[in-house]
């Protein structure tokens, strides 16, 4: 078996060197498909599993655009990755498209310890101005005790403009409390 | 807990979202063995525990710095 860890374009850059595994390439036009083996036994969800899949996706993402894939994608061989790379070549050629030159980054909004906020407030407060600077934003509300949860398509040399616009907002949102974090693969913009 | 592991700790709720939620599925079936979901899930209640009662102080510009 094999993991998928990210569709980029093909040819890209020489791919970088990474503990414990060997990187390779499954291309099919003018997209790859990025892997490494793997023992034939189902994605363990530990959080060094997670970690590890994680800093192989941003040293890819380092010097190239990509799809981060869903964690645990595993394939028979590199032969079914080019399959799949050309049964959706059209769809994901457009997804890599819409995520080219940009990074994600998070905003959570909780309600400040003694306060009352909900939703409402938070995407009033939060997530409509942060979307107004992002090439493209989604939110999930109530999320895992947080009021909102946020992710922001951002240019690369735009990150921390935008990291220091949450921070001034914050600064005049007594009620609410942001953490930002980033920058990550587009992992909330591959449709 | 220091302020360094708060900050990753902060940022694995994120990494959680990711990597389980997002990402683009390719195929059509994906299997994750199960065994350690607990551990994920005894994290992620503790995590959010420590969230709601960051202060305002612990917000944070960028874990990690823009790619060059």
């Amino acid at each position: 078996m094999i993991e998928l860890y990210a569709i980029t374009d093909h040819p890209g850059p020489p791919l970088p060197p990474v503990a414990d595994t060997t990187l390779a390439t499954a291309g099919a036009g003018s997209l790859a498909a990025v892997w490494a083996p793997v023992a034939d036994a189902p994605a363990a969800v530990t959080i060094d599993g997670l970690r590890r899949h994680e800093a192989i996706v941003e040293a890819l993402m380092a010097d190239r655009n990509l799809l981060p894939v869903r964690y645990g994608t595993r394939v028979p061989d590199d032969g079914a990755a080019a399959r799949l790379l050309i049964e959706r070549r059209d769809e994901l050629a457009r997804a890599l498209e819409r995520v080219r030159g940009t990074v994600e980054v998070a905003v959570r909004v909780a309600a400040a310890p003694d306060a009352s906020a909900d939703p409402a407030r938070a995407l009033a407060a939060v997530h409509h101005p942060l979307a107004e600077r992002a090439r493209a934003a989604t939110c999930r509300v109530r999320a895992g005790g947080d009021l909102l949860r946020g992710a922001y398509l951002v240019e690369r040399g735009d990150v921390e403009a935008f990291a220091a616009g949450v921070a001034e907002l914050q600064d005049d949102l007594a009620d609410l409390r942001l953490l930002c974090t980033g920058p990550w693969p587009p992992y909330s913009f591959t449709d | 807990m220091s302020a360094d592991l708060a900050t990753r700790d902060v940022a694995l709720v994120d990494l959680l979202d990711r990597l389980l939620g997002g990402g683009v599925v390719i195929a059509g079936e994906i299997t994750l063995a199960v065994a350690d979901v607990d551990l994920v899930h005894v994290s992620l209640r503790a995590l959010v525990a420590s969230v709601a009662s960051a202060a305002p102080q612990d917000v944070e510009g960028t874990a990690r710095e823009p790619e060059p």
